[in-house]
């Protein structure tokens, strides 16, 4: 090689030193170099790293310690107060301005208390719960689906201690007992939704279709003609967004479910007809391309700006119509079952209370029967579109028109096995495996897949 | 920077006078490199120590540390049927995005090494994907691609390359082959730069002498520009696998609405099981594990390359 290679790299630093910018990189590189040496120099090296390490493990003791590492003293400020950590999903852009409301006028009668508020994004949700957990500083009160994992580990505070008995006894009875772990309550329920048929009307008579369907071979044939017509038929969202959702509406229209709070069922006969339906339509596209990696907020969207035939919509999407596409000329109707039969998926969140250091059961109690009672709310329920859990806050709200279709669909909705401790694990499994069904795997080889992750939560 | 002179001082001949000189030094330099063997304590080794230590416990899924697992997380990762398709996808996505951006790179530090007007304008756009957020350009690119609404999708639709949209980032494989053209385009401006530092560092005297010696442009390049590039090139290549082996927000963007594992690299992969599953000592086991790989990677390439030696 020629002799000019062996010039080392510094030397040439001065040289260049009118090159603009670059120079700076080169003083990095100058350094990485010098670490070379240090490299070479392993043995010189190896003692001082000892000393180093020993000083750095006792100053990271002190630190450790007086950061106060294991967690423990949250909440409870200097003047003698009790804080409410809250930590809520985000279900409309709506939801924080709604929640500070009614946190000004539960602190403005409640001296003493205060409310953090948290809002996440129901992707974001569970992964921030599951830190606070970690973390030793789980939300006092937490607004959040599966809850019966929590309340076997006895990390909740049962019904009675958060609230009293006449908020309790307002709750309708059949939500109430979904709230049950054993027979005992530990959740709130908080909200009640169903799922209905939203379809383009305009679309429906380009392609000829009269009314909407109402069982799956209607639904297949309107698929088809709308698809003929060049505009997907039906928007099937089986991403990670919500793939348990739009399973659970189909399989409940061939009178399957997910099990009970004792045993989690999801490869059975009904569930495999249904998802193999489900297949058949993906495989003849009848539905919006790529529908295994669909999320269902961008895809109703696409429904409202008028670019799908049908899709399974929630009461709030009525609302978001109005608000950015008031001109849609669109029907509700109810979710096409296999035989006709009314079937829909009901989602029921619900409030629940962590222990923590077990000393704030007054001030949620409190905070609880706040909320709950009807002047609050029935605002808070209908501003968000949801359907309401009390008995209360039913009959103010029966008037409503937009809810009609939805409360009546109510009683034949199937709710998720919410109370059963293997549920958090299915609920993880469809969204991250329902999916695949529309990337060409076998119905059976899908769900078997699911029941294997739930079975081995369930041991 | 207070801590060179004393560690790194200029090298001596006598290897045992600087060996006196360093242990000296030392409790000198303490008071200087003590609050950055604390940070490093505390933000590198505590949370390594930490995440081994969770992957041999049991811990349930609302987060409840309940007791010692010994190795069981480890055989469940050993037994996992995923692993073996998310280790070749690990495998693919690293070799093709470092090899990619260094090549790319060398060619283009070598453009901004000669002198052309506005190269100063070019230089600064060069660093334009560097000083951009990874997920604010990984988003552009998704959002662009998506086959409702996206602006990329509709661009190839009306110029005719497609007859209608198609979910790039919605299949396995334009999806990582999405993930990849990110990934090299955000790790070429610093690759490019330290390429370029190293172009620069090259003797013009040197490549006069080859000049007069008959050299080509080729033989130029190859015997003499090449050679003198190799502790830049050694930092690039190394830099550059530990990022984009650990890299998370572009697939997890790109790939993320793909159902199953079969678009999946070991971090996405980790992610899921910490997300979905809610398995917090089964991912950190999948932790230990990937940190074990970047360890032999890193440890192999110095191994054989010998990257910080001179030629």
């Amino acid at each position: 090689m020629d002799h000019a290679i062996i010039i080392p790299l510094r030397m040439n630093n001065n040289a260049h030193s009118k090159r603009n910018t670059v120079n700076l990189l080169q003083v990095f590189l100058c350094q990485l170099e010098q670490l070379h040496h240090l490299w070479e120099n392993e043995e010189t090296m190896k003692k001082s790293i000892r000393t180093g390490f020993v000083v750095s493990v006792a100053a990271a003791g002190l630190l450790l310690t007086s950061c106060g590492f294991g967690g423990g003293e949250s909440g409870g400020d200097a003047e003698g107060g009790t804080t409410l950590d809250l930590l809520v999903p985000s279900y409309s852009d709506g939801s924080k301005a709604l929640w500070e409301g009614v946190i000004e006028e539960f602190e403005a009668a409640n001296e003493g208390i205060t409310v953090n508020l948290q809002v996440e994004s129901w992707e974001n949700l569970e992964s921030v719960l599951n830190t606070q957990i970690q973390a030793g500083e789980a939300p006092d009160i937490y607004n959040g689906g599966a809850f019966s994992a929590f309340a076997t580990e006895g990390l909740l505070y049962s019904a009675e201690e958060i609230a009293s008995p006449e908020t309790l006894s307002d709750f309708q009875e059949s939500f109430a007992a979904n709230e049950q772990v054993a027979g005992t309550q530990y959740a709130l329920p908080l909200l009640a939704s169903a799922r209905a048929l939203f379809y383009n009307e305009d679309l429906f008579q380009e392609a000829g279709v009269d009314g909407a369907p109402t069982t799956w071979d209607e639904l297949y044939d309107a698929a088809e003609a709308i698809t003929e017509t060049g505009t997907p038929g039906y928007g099937m969202p089986l991403g990670s967004e919500e793939a348990q959702g739009e399973a659970l509406i189909w399989m409940a229209g061939n009178g399957g479910g997910f099990g009970d709070a004792e045993e989690i069922t999801v490869n059975t006969p009904e569930n495999l007809e249904a998802a193999e339906f489900m297949k058949r339509m993906i495989d003849d596209g009848l539905t919006q391309a790529d529908p295994g990696a669909t999320q269902r907020t961008p895809m109703i969207n696409v429904f409202i700006q008028g670019q799908i035939g049908m899709v399974y919509g929630l009461p709030q999407t009525v609302g978001q119509i109005e608000a950015e596409n008031p001109d849609l000329n669109y029907g509700l109707a109810n979710i096409p079952t296999a035989s006709g039969e009314p079937a829909t998926l009901g989602v029921a969140d619900r409030l629940m209370s962590f222990k923590n250091d077990g000393d704030k059961a007054e001030a949620v109690t409190a905070f609880m029967d706040h909320f709950f009672a009807p002047e609050n709310y029935v605002e808070w329920v209908s501003t968000e579109g949801f359907l309401p859990t009390t008995i209360s806050g039913a009959e103010q709200m029966s008037g409503d028109e937009t809810l009609a279709p939805f409360l009546e669909m109510l009683p034949s909705a199937q709710f998720y096995p919410t109370s059963n401790p293997a549920w958090n694990a299915t609920d993880g499994a469809f969204k991250s495996l329902f999916g695949q069904l529309g990337q060409g795997m076998e119905p059976a080889e899908v769900l078997a897949q699911i029941q294997a992750e739930a079975d081995a939560a369930a041991e | 920077m207070s801590a060179q002179p004393v560690l790194a001082g200029p090298p001596a001949s006598h290897g045992r006078k600087r060996r006196r000189q360093n242990s000296d030094g030392l409790p000198a330099a303490l008071p200087w490199i003590g609050p950055v063997l604390l940070l490093i304590f505390a933000i590198v080794i505590f949370p390594a120590g930490f995440m081994i230590f969770n992957s041999t416990r049991d811990i349930s899924q609302s987060g409840i540390d309940q007791g010692t697992a010994g190795f069981v997380n480890f055989a469940e990762v050993f037994s996992d049927p995923n692993l073996p398709r998310v280790l070749l996808n690990t495998v693919v996505w690293v070799v093709v995005v470092v090899s990619l951006t260094v090549l790319i790179s060398l060619v283009l530090a070598q453009f901004l090494n000669k002198p052309f007007p506005g190269r100063t304008l070019v230089r600064m756009a060069v660093v334009v994907p560097w000083a951009a957020s990874v997920v604010m350009t990984t988003t552009v690119f998704y959002y662009g691609l998506d086959s409702n609404y996206g602006i990329m999708n509709t661009f190839l639709v009306d110029i005719g390359i497609l007859d209608s949209p198609y979910g790039f980032t919605k299949n396995v494989f334009p999806a990582l082959g999405v993930a990849i053209i990110v990934a090299v385009f955000v790790s070429i401006p610093f690759t490019a730069y330290t390429l370029l530092a190293g172009l620069q560092s090259v003797p013009e005297d040197a490549l006069e002498a080859a000049k007069m010696d008959g050299a080509g442009p080729f033989r130029t390049y190859f015997s003499i520009v090449l050679p003198q590039l190799r502790g830049a090139l050694a930092v690039a290549v190394l830099i550059n696998i530990i990022n984009v082996f650990n890299n998370l927000p572009i697939l997890r963007i790109i790939t993320g609405s793909i159902p199953g594992y079969q678009a999946d690299t070991l971090m996405t992969y980790i992610f899921k099981v910490l997300q979905f599953d809610r398995r917090v000592d089964l991912a950190s086991a999948l932790s230990v594990v990937n940190f074990a790989i970047v360890i032999v990677i890193v440890a192999a390439y110095v191994k054989i390359v010998k990257p910080m030696k001179e030629a």
